[in-house]
């Protein structure tokens, strides 16, 4: 009873200076290990930081139509998809709304691990009748950690003992650290160089002590959600129940999109056989979505005046803010909503993840961001900015 | 690759594959209807066929009994209750059991005809589409309204009073005796894995009762399964069973078991029950869809069979089911997956074979359930052979639930399927089991 | 010649009190009648033990309209309405099902049964959220007579049937298998885990003559739902100082609007003269006048004992002599030395927090189906489906200290029990409940100070309520909103000018809602007195 921890607590709850913990799908997990979390979220654009990613759902879906159920359930193609690859993927209802994002990685042939943010067993069973295939969940038996930041390969080469320049974005090897046998693939959330270990849950404290270990000399530093968050903004990258509703938890039909509103388009394998929501999908490929996701860059002067006009220096958010803000076109009519922003101390800008009307929401379009200046609402000017914001060579390199 | 010897294939030869092949090949398609079964089962049709059928195909060699009397009862204390199609005898007969109950069998048997019109209207046609915003539809649920509101106050009242209501709480509010409540409240479970308290047994007694006159709680039987099959203008392939073949939303054929081989049209119309037609082509659905197929509660509880009693009988139909308790209590051994120990059992003499209505089997052995049917009717067991049904007959039972535009799924009601091209015409589609030719009907005309 | 009074309001339940409460505070002279020597009818709070005090029938306060909470203003009376938090299911082979307040947990708690489950329980309980909101306005709606051409009727049915085309075909779907299926399917379509359906389905039978396997138990599967529209914390709460003072707050606000309020009072007949009710007839003989009567009553007494049948029509009498009662639940109330341990649970749940909730006795639907065939052949549930609270818990004033008080809701136990009840029967069903008990709680009977066991007969003899009918008529589909009571009088008026009903009996009726007592005023008031 009471919430559960997960794997590596035994390591985690130690660091954890101001008791600053959070809810995961059920677990705790660590908003910030340090008082304050820019050190953390420095660590992964400079050197290399540790998330406890062990509260993802995982499924393990194996057997002969292992790949047909896959195919039926999201929108990528993973018949196409190679052992060692990884697809980051939508999924969607009948009618083309996305239900949840995930990856699915091929470990072989018949086997697939996915991943979501939401239960998705029930969803997969569902989909899975008449088909021979084994769907087990193993999101308390796996447990995850994500190494991210352009030293994360150095530290994670020296680990497992094994050359990791050769495995390329969004690919995975097995490999094994200090004896131990897990699964490394190059993913994660933060738009960075970094790697996802995968681990058996009774193998996570000596795994977290050797990455550890290993990576202190090159100043790896474990992180909290808060320090991700940041850094997921600033790679453009979604966040269930925040920058969208699950169409299985929508309370009404506007609080739901599709993956071309989400700008996940690129995801749709259209020419693939039948599959959750393709006709719908299909037919909004056609006729074009009337919302569209993406940046906003609040401009520095207008913020400043905002400010100024009441007698203080600008005050930028200490942390990512999740509340949605009204975005306005230059005649003060409400053109969308920004959904997560905040102040990216890398690029110094205010950034914001917007879901605009579709004519709006061409790059460098000028509106206006809610900004509450001393208890009035002001309105900032910004500029749609194509996502990422941020998008190192390091990431793929 | 299309073949074009066909514009359809019927899956299923019983009454309403038939019936759908027909009123097809009447407008102008070339029918191919493949039915698993060798020859045509003998067993007699229960049913009332809608009239229309009759009048549209003019089927030769059918015939319809209406046996008289309809019913024969065994009293506790011998002899027999007899129930005739006239009323004055039917009132007579029941006197001589309770003149309570006698007094009140004409209105009894009036009040529930008119109920049973309103059904007959529904389900002479595809049921009401209560979402649509189409005026022609709206007018016909509009009219439907009003035929209900022009029979009367006490119709409108009785309607929505007894529909929901056990067929027990129903005819105890009429009657007293055990004999004539167990007779007829026998027909309020007929086929349903509920017994004679549970609410929309009612209804069930209604559904049963559709197409016959005012104090015939019977429906009449027939050979309308072999008739139609003897009738031409449609291709009949026995022997063979059919799955439906389906690709990218589409469906385009049927491919035959056994020979593996395919036969390609572009319309497939299945009488057989919508969860083994579509559970094979369950990739191409909507998992919401293929949830509520599978949700689809068709739970066996009948078994048919025939009953080997030497002499011919003196009576049309025999019914063992003393009282509402006993059947009561034959039910609460089946809610825990157990055959009826003292089941309900109905004897009907027809086409010069003696069959048998058995009611509750549990899926499963069915170990002494011949014994038990044999100590009803004190018979020997090896005069009796049963083929107990693990599926319902009727394809999906007849409760509130799964009736009119609830059925066969919600929203799916009007025959068609999400696969383009493919339609359902048996009795898991609305109007449902006990009216052979009804869904057939409706569904070929709702795809001309 | 006694006071004239604008109304008299036969009946001190809450229904009845709520009435009261809204005419007074339109100014009317109100007089309110009661039997017993206390308000509060079947929600009373009593004193059975020295020192131990009992919600003695009605012991939660499920869907007390949150309007009648804000319009009466009750807390400032004294109103505290306390969460249950959790529920826990003992199962026989010693494990245990557990729905606590926080979601995670709960979450986890069903994965470890079902992890499928856990995940159609969030979906199930969207379901529900929308079906309660669906039914919601039908709640707080006068029924229109399908039968009538009049204008106002027809107009109330297109906007119901507007309504209802306006919940979109996916959900007007649903509605329809909740209002005609029963809970056992509904819950298989959703669930595995048998405690599971077990325990919700149990929910669907409280105060009915139905097992969970019976057609028409599911909508009431939506009651544990409706209150959260509300911004209620819980569905279901506990009211501080019992159930008694639900009553007596009511009783108290109609009294600050000037509302007269007399106990030791019971009403034998309604006067009427030339069709029009003109005042009442004590128990005593005393004749009070007022120029509108309303029975708080359930219909039968509303209609057969506080009139003549030749007063009403033929027709009618019929109607009300076919609604259903059947009373078909009984209470045992408990006084106990210490709280009880569970096998299931041995240290209580973290903090103790079993004994802060409901603990369901509902271990399988095969268990609570055979508690129902008992009953359906006239005998008490050999092993009952038992609803038990520790009021003492909640609210530390209801026993003494280190003592405890305990609430056992079971069922089934009919009204017409074979050989009729008498005081050896009485027993042999109180033993039944604590023998049952003890399996799951070995010790339990060595804790027992007092035992007051009620039977449907024992319901019927204290509040009046005819055969223990808990809702004052049972709560199934054809005894529902424009036929409740009766075809053609399901809008609180009566055959009788000037009298009304305002009772359980009436729509939208059940549990301590009060919902039919204030729409009883507010037609009263439209009507003009």
């Amino acid at each position: 009873m009471s919430l559960r921890t997960t794997p590596f607590h035994p390591r985690t709850a130690p660091l954890s200076e101001g008791q600053a913990w959070r809810r995961w799908a059920g677990y705790v997990v660590a908003s910030s290990y340090e008082l304050s979390h820019d050190r953390e979220y420095h660590a992964i654009r400079n050197s290399a930081a540790l998330f406890d990613v062990s509260p993802l759902y995982k499924y393990l879906i194996t057997g002969r139509d292992a790949a047909q159920l896959l195919d039926k359930v999201v929108t990528r193609h993973v018949a196409k998809a190679k052992v060692g690859q990884v697809l980051y993927t939508p999924w969607c209802d009948n009618a083309g709304k996305q239900i949840d994002d995930g990856t699915i990685s091929v470990l072989n042939e018949q086997t697939y691990r996915m991943t979501s943010a939401d239960p998705t067993l029930r969803w997969l069973h569902l989909n899975a009748s008449g088909l021979d295939v084994k769907i087990e969940d193993v999101s308390e038996k796996t447990a995850a950690v994500s190494l991210q930041g352009p030293r994360s390969r150095e530290i994670l080469q020296l680990a497992a003992q094994q050359d990791l320049t050769s495995l390329k974005y969004f690919r995975l090897t097995p490999a094994r650290i200090r004896g131990i046998p897990v699964t490394i693939s190059r993913t994660g959330y933060t738009g960075d160089l970094g790697f996802e270990v995968w681990v058996d849950a009774a193998q996570a404290v000596p795994l977290w002590d050797a990455i550890v270990e290993t990576g202190t000399p090159y100043g790896i530093t474990p992180a909290g959600m808060l320090a991700l968050d940041v850094a997921r903004i600033e790679a453009g990258l979604l966040l269930i129940e925040v920058d969208y509703f699950s169409s299985r938890h929508a309370l009404i039909e506007s609080q739901k999109s599709s993956p071309y509103e989400l700008g996940l388009g690129w995801t749709v394998a259209t020419d693939k056989e039948q599959f959750n929501g393709k006709d719908a999908l299909l037919r909004e490929k056609k006729q074009g979505s009337s919302w569209q996701f993406t940046g906003l860059t609040v401009d520095w002067d207008s913020l400043e005046s905002l400010y100024a006009a009441v007698g203080l220096p600008p005050r930028l958010p200490s942390q990512a803010w999740r509340t949605s803000v009204p975005v306005y076109d230059g005649g003060g009519r409400q053109v969308g909503y920004a959904t997560s922003g905040g102040w990216s101390p890398l690029l110094k800008q205010y950034m914001a993840l917007v879901h605009l009307e579709s004519q709006f929401a061409r790059p460098g379009t000028e509106l206006f961001m809610e900004i509450t200046v001393e208890h009035r609402r002001k309105a900032a000017r910004a500029r749609v900015t194509p996502l990422p914001f941020f998008n190192p060579e390091r990431k793929r390199a | 690759m299309s073949d074009a010897r066909y514009d359809a294939i019927v899956i299923g030869a019983g009454t309403n594959g038939l019936v759908a092949a027909h009123y097809l090949a009447r407008a102008g398609k070339r029918v191919l209807v493949v039915e698993q079964r060798e020859v045509p089962d003998p067993a007699a049709d229960m049913g009332w066929i809608p009239p229309q059928v009759l009048k549209d195909l003019r089927v030769p060699g059918l015939r319809i009994e209406e046996p008289d009397p309809w019913l024969t009862v065994p009293l506790p204390a011998g002899g027999t209750l007899e129930l005739s199609r006239d009323m004055g005898k039917s009132v007579e007969a029941i006197r001589r059991v309770s003149p309570a109950d006698a007094g009140k069998w004409a209105e009894f048997s009036a009040r529930m005809h008119t109920l049973a019109s309103v059904l007959e209207r529904l389900y002479l046609a595809p049921p009401p589409d209560i979402e649509t915003r189409d005026p022609r539809e709206l007018a016909r649920i509009g009219g439907l309204g009003l035929y209900v509101r022009r029979l009367g106050k006490q119709a409108v009242i009785d309607l929505a009073r007894v529909l929901p209501m056990s067929i027990a709480e129903l005819l105890d509010d009429w009657f007293e005796s055990d004999a004539l409540k167990g007779a007829l409240g026998a027909l309020g479970i007929w086929h349903l894995k509920q017994g004679p308290r549970s609410g929309g047994t009612a209804f069930n007694f209604l559904h049963h009762h559709v197409g016959s006159p005012a104090g015939v709680f019977r429906p009449p039987r027939s050979n309308s399964t072999q008739a139609l099959s003897e009738l031409n203008g449609v291709e009949l392939r026995r022997g063979q069973r059919a799955t439906v073949l389906a690709r990218n939303g589409r469906a385009t054929g049927v491919v035959l078991d056994g020979s593996g081989d395919a036969v390609l049209a572009p319309l497939v119309v299945s009488s057989a029950p919508p969860r083994s037609t579509l559970e094979p082509i369950a990739m191409e659905l909507d998992p919401e869809f293929a949830w509520a197929v599978r949700n689809i509660k068709a739970r066996g509880v009948v078994a048919r069979g025939t009953y080997a009693i030497g002499t011919p009988p003196d009576f049309w139909n025999l019914c063992f089911a003393p009282s509402l308790d006993y059947l009561e209590r034959a039910y609460d051994a089946v809610k825990y997956g157990r055959d009826s120990g003292a089941p309900y059992v109905e004897v009907q003499r027809t086409n010069g074979r003696v069959e048998l209505h058995v009611q509750y089997v549990a899926p499963g052995a069915h170990q002494g359930l011949t014994e038990a049917v044999a100590r009803v009717l004190n018979a020997r067991p090896d005069q009796i052979t049963l083929q107990p049904a693990d599926e319902s007959l009727y394809h999906g039972e007849l409760t509130l639930d799964q009736i009119l535009f609830m059925r066969p799924v919600p929203g799916w009601s009007r025959y068609r399927t999400p696969i383009e091209g493919l339609y359902l015409c048996g009795s898991g589609t609305h109007p449902g089991g006990g009216i052979p030719g009804a869904a057939g009907r409706n569904a070929a005309r709702e795809i001309v | 010649m006694a006071k004239r009074y604008d109304v008299i309001v036969i009946g001190g339940g809450h229904n009845g009190l709520v009435t009261a409460a809204y005419l007074a505070r339109a100014e009317k002279r109100v007089l309110v009648l009661e039997k017993r020597p206390r308000v509060g009818g079947a929600a009373v709070t009593e004193e059975i033990f020295p020192g131990f005090k009992f919600s003695m029938f009605s012991y939660v306060v499920s869907l007390l309209r949150p309007e009648i909470i804000r319009d009466l203003d009750l807390p400032g009376h004294g109103l505290h309405i306390l969460p249950l938090e959790s529920t826990v299911t003992p199962m026989e082979n010693g494990d245990y099902l557990a729905a606590w307040a926080d979601h995670d947990e709960t979450r986890r708690e069903l994965y470890r049964h079902s992890p499928r489950d856990a995940e159609a329980y969030d979906e199930y309980g969207r379901l529900m959220h929308f079906m309660a909101q669906a039914v919601k306005p039908i709640l707080s709606m006068v029924p229109p007579d399908p039968t009538s051409f009049a204008p106002g009727d027809l107009a109330a049915l297109l906007k119901l049937g507007k309504h209802f085309r306006g919940l979109g075909a996916e959900r007007l779907h649903a509605l329809v298998k909740l209002m005609t299926m029963s809970s056992a399917d509904f819950l298989d379509e959703w669930f595995e885990t048998d405690v599971l359906k077990a325990t919700k389905s149990a929910s669907g039978i409280i105060g009915t003559f139905l097992g969970p396997r019976s057609p028409g138990t599911a909508y009431v599967l939506l009651h544990h739902y409706m209150g959260e529209l509300d911004g209620v914390f819980r569905a279901w709460g506990f009211a501080k100082g019992g159930t008694g003072a639900v009553s007596e707050a009511i009783a108290s606000a109609a009294r600050s609007f000037g509302a007269e309020i007399r106990c030791d009072a019971g009403v034998s007949k309604v006067l009427v003269k030339g069709g029009k009710a003109t005042g009442v007839v004590l128990e005593n003989g005393d004749e009070l006048l007022a120029g509108t009567v309303v029975s708080s009553l359930d219909p039968r007494r509303t209609f057969l004992q506080l009139l003549e049948p030749s007063q009403l029509p033929d027709e009618f009498v019929s109607d009300i002599k076919r609604f259903k009662f059947r009373g078909s639940s009984g209470k045992v109330n408990i006084a106990l030395d210490s709280l009880p341990t569970f096998t299931c649970m041995p240290d209580g749940g973290p903090g103790g927090r079993l004994h802060r909730g409901a603990v369901s006795i509902s271990p399988s639907l095969d268990y609570v189906e055979r508690a129902y065939d008992d009953a359906k052949y006239g005998e008490f549930s050999r092993r009952p489906y038992m609803d038990i609270v520790f009021p003492s818990m909640i609210d530390p004033g209801m026993a003494p200290p280190g003592k405890h008080v305990m609430s056992i809701f079971v069922q089934y136990a009919p009204y017409n029990l074979n050989g009729g009840w008498t005081d050896a029967k009485r027993e042999a069903f109180g033993d039944a409940v604590v023998n049952t008990l003890e399996g799951f709680a070995p010790g339990f009977k060595s804790k027992i100070l007092h035992r007051q066991v009620i039977t449907p007969l024992d319901i019927e003899r204290i509040t009046g309520l005819s055969e223990g009918n808990i809702f004052a008529g049972e709560l199934a589909l054809h005894q529902l909103f424009f036929l409740r009571p009766a075809p053609g009088w399901a809008k609180f008026t009566t055959p009788v000018r000037g009298y009304y009903q305002a009772g359980s009996g009436t729509h939208p009726g059940g549990g301590i809602m009060g919902a039919s007592g204030r729409l009883a005023a507010l037609r009263i008031l439209k009507d003009g007195t």
